[in-house]
């Protein structure tokens, strides 16, 4: 197979974590990036980063597939670190360079910056691993639901994620078919200038875009041959019951969010 | 609605995309329920457009579509829609569900049907197309001839009584190509379906009861595949080649050995066998 790796793939072990109602775990996410976005100082990073680990063990998927989907995004976080470094002038002066003075502080902050993006991504993965994109979709048409009260609909919003969703990795498989055929005509991306790179680019876009488009319309017909109609009534395949296990996972991050959000204000 | 003989009946049915250039123009003809007939012409010809047009996915310029005795029109399309399904060529593009299993209940939610409906059907049709073993799969994980299965379970999960078949093994491999005809075939004689295939494939051809030939437009010739595979200047226009035992027996009878005309390659070799040891 060409990309283990997916975006949105999900791993199932069969662990407890796997069964939680999707809509719990969404919910859950966004209290944990509010934790996140309250981690300040070295204590609440350690608790929070306890506290993915914990959860991560549990969904019993090998802790390297955590770190890969981290890995994508390590430029981010070198520059979030480098950041931090050049800007905070504040605590120890540790090391000099011409003008240039690295603070103790910022040192700690640009760590604490960096990990706190490591665990944000890699412990948002779980999210992906252990629901099943239909699964997603029907939890996010439920968290989006209170929207249709504010004319925005929630079916739309689903249906466009798990048509994006499902069709990434196709279109990304295309575009990689699309660089071998120039590759093979003399256009090799990779032995380029950067300035021919970008001009390439361009006319990779192209193609993409309307084999995009192509696609589109041939699931349009498709669809609307399986009788879907936007705001017609349909049944759920996938039937979502709350546990109290559901709202146990909540709360377990409603006090990681207490904790932190204390831990900062003391 | 199962009372009528005919499946399809169109009367000088017209359709252009613009109103300079019709791409089909004044078609008539009818398709009797339970029948397999394939639809073939060359690139162009309008063969694509009339599958649209049978799936009421186009409403015609001007005459009309009947739909097992209903006339196709905007009021009637939601009622007909559940009694056609299409498969259409690229299996990538009509795979809607992020697994195999959601892929089928896609059509079936929309039905509003109970979920333990649902579960039964995905299980009786994922079984039926041998695709039972796949239904947590992604799409990215299977092969274009297993996809076009899930494709075709999905359409027959629906409960269609006519299944249109939009060049749906154009795309395919050889193996694939006969595992889909197999399917066709067993769906022909389970009696419940009409099925016009959208083709290229001429053994699809010869297995099918008549072919409706399209040239630019227009109805050329309806008539039965033998005798379509007999008539040069009718298969020169389609593009289409005869099958290797057509050919061969065509060839022998010019050279005066008489062989009949036979459905499968198997029972010409057995009948020149016949002719050998008669000898």
């Amino acid at each position: 197979m060409r990309n283990k790796l997916l975006f949105g793939r999900c791993i199932d072990t069969g662990s407890w974590v796997h069964a939680v109602d999707p809509r719990a775990k969404l919910t859950a996410m966004v209290l944990y990036l509010a934790a996140l976005l309250a981690v300040g100082s070295w204590i609440p990073l350690a608790i929070a980063a306890a506290f993915s680990l914990a959860y991560m063990l549990a969904t019993q998927i090998p802790l390297k597939y955590f770190v890969k989907a981290a890995k994508p995004l390590w430029v981010l976080m070198v520059f979030i670190f480098v950041i931090q470094c050049l800007t905070v002038d504040e605590g120890v002066a540790l090391w000099q360079i011409g003008s240039w003075t690295l603070y103790s502080e910022g040192l700690s902050k640009g760590l604490i910056a960096a990990l706190r993006m490591a665990l944000l991504v890699s412990f948002t993965a779980i999210l992906t691993f252990t629901t099943t994109p239909g699964l997603l979709n029907q939890g996010m048409s439920g968290v989006l639901k209170p929207l249709e009260k504010i004319g925005i609909s929630a079916e739309r919003l689903t249906l466009m994620m798990s048509i994006a969703l499902r069709f990434i990795p196709t279109i990304l498989d295309e575009t990689h078919k699309i660089v071998k055929a120039q590759a093979a005509r003399g256009a090799d991306l990779k032995e380029l200038p950067w300035k021919e790179k970008g001009k390439l680019l361009v006319s990779l876009l192209v193609p993409v875009t309307v084999s995009a488009f192509r696609r589109a319309e041939d699931l349009v017909l498709s669809m609307e041959s399986r009788g879907y109609l936007i705001g017609a009534p349909r049944s759920e395949y996938h039937l979502l019951v709350w546990r109290s296990r559901d709202t146990g996972f909540i709360l377990s991050f409603i006090v990681l969010v207490a904790v932190v959000v204390v831990l900062r204000f003391i | 609605m199962s009372g009528t003989e005919n499946a399809y009946e169109l009367h000088q049915v017209s359709f252009a995309y613009e109103s300079e250039q019709s791409v089909l123009d004044g078609i008539t003809l009818s398709i009797p329920s339970g029948s397999w007939v394939s639809l073939v012409g060359p690139n162009g010809c309008g063969k694509s457009t009339l599958a649209k047009l049978l799936g009421g996915l186009l409403a015609a310029n001007a005459g009309e579509v009947v739909v097992e005795g209903t006339v196709l029109n905007r009021e009637t399309i939601h009622q007909i829609r559940p009694r056609i399904g299409m498969v259409f060529q690229n299996p990538d593009n009509q795979f809607i569900g992020s697994t195999v299993e959601e892929d089928i209940a896609f059509g079936l939610e929309g039905r509003c049907l109970p979920r333990e409906e649902m579960i039964h059907r995905v299980r009786k049709y994922g079984d039926k197309l041998e695709i039972g073993h796949l239904l947590s799969k992604h799409p990215s994980e299977l092969s274009g001839g297993q996809k076009q299965r899930v494709a075709v379970a999905a359409i027959l999960a629906m409960e269609p009584g006519i299944v249109i078949f939009d060049e749906a093994s154009s795309m395919l491999d050889e193996k694939a190509r006969g595992e889909l005809l197999d399917i066709i075939k067993e769906m022909k004689q389970s009696g419940e379906y009409t099925i016009v295939s959208i083709t290229h494939d001429a053994e699809e051809i010869m297995y099918s009861d008549r072919a409706i030939v399209l040239l630019d437009g227009g109805v050329a010739a309806d008539l039965s595949p033998e005798d379509l595979f007999h008539d040069d200047a009718l298969l020169q226009s389609c593009r289409l080649i005869a099958p290797y035992r057509i050919q061969l027996v065509r060839e022998l009878a010019k050279l005066g050995v008489q062989v009949p005309p036979l459905q499968r390659e198997e029972e010409v070799t057995e009948a020149l066998w016949q002719l050998h040891l008669n000898k």
